[in-house]
């Protein structure tokens, strides 16, 4: 039998990738027959383990379950029929390492503006023009992970 | 980290926003750093990787230095300035 607060992030992993959306405390709550509060105790666990990040002053709202957003972002991962957002362009590669399918994230230059895709067949993204900047050392990643 | 169509529009959108230049990646090594972090994330055993672990992995695709090390104390905003 799993511990609490792996049900819970079994259950929340769980849910976005058969919805494509953070399901809520409650949410989870009803599906593992818990309190509310318990699960939203187990989400301040997740969070310091770095598993979980909620909205801004919320305790029940998941803001990322990384690699999935639980809001929308400039990084769309088309996979199949079902369209996830990503917090980052990594994390958009994750989504698709997270399932293990073929995948096409939607995003864009970042400075210019212009619509780019990058499409993963097979176990690999296929070659396309483009670099990823990391303009955060690791060190400060979690120092602010939105902006990170 | 950020998406750029090529290094010129990194360039443009750090000199626009007076932030430093930092580390360039490839798709290839992006993508092998999507699985080390997230292949198995939907498992029950899933976890983040532990510092030490993330030095080893960065290294392993040709990431290394202070940058990549998410201990290092070298990060400061002073530092930061400095090293623009």
């Amino acid at each position: 039998m799993l511990d609490l607060d792996t049900a819970v992030k079994q259950t929340i992993y769980g849910v976005i990738a058969e919805t494509t959306k953070a399901p809520t405390s409650a949410e989870i709550a009803r599906a593992l027959n818990r309190t509310v509060e318990e699960v939203e105790a187990a989400f301040q666990r997740l969070c310091q383990k770095r598993l979980l990040v909620l909205k801004p002053e919320s305790r029940s709202a998941i803001l990322m379950a990384p690699p999935f957003s639980g809001t929308e972002t400039p990084f769309l991962v088309r996979v199949g029929e079902k369209s996830y957002y990503a917090n980052c362009v990594w994390d958009a590669l994750g989504v698709a390492a997270a399932l293990h399918r073929d995948a096409d994230v939607i995003s864009s230059d970042a400075q210019t503006g212009e619509p780019m895709s990058l499409r993963v067949r097979d176990g690999a993204p296929l070659p396309e023009a483009c670099v990823i900047h990391f303009a955060v050392p690791a060190a400060k990643w979690w120092d602010d992970i939105i902006h990170t | 980290m950020l998406l750029f169509r090529s290094e010129e529009t990194v360039n443009r959108w750090c000199e626009e926003r007076d932030v430093p230049r930092r580390p360039l990646v490839s798709l290839e090594r992006l993508w092998k750093l999507a699985l080390a972090w997230y292949e198995n994330r939907l498992t029950v055993e899933s976890r983040r990787p532990a510092p030490e672990e993330m030095v080893r992995i960065f290294a392993g695709i040709g990431l290394e230095g202070s940058f990549w090390d998410p201990k290092s104390d070298e990060w400061t905003s002073s530092s930061q300035k400095s090293q623009r």
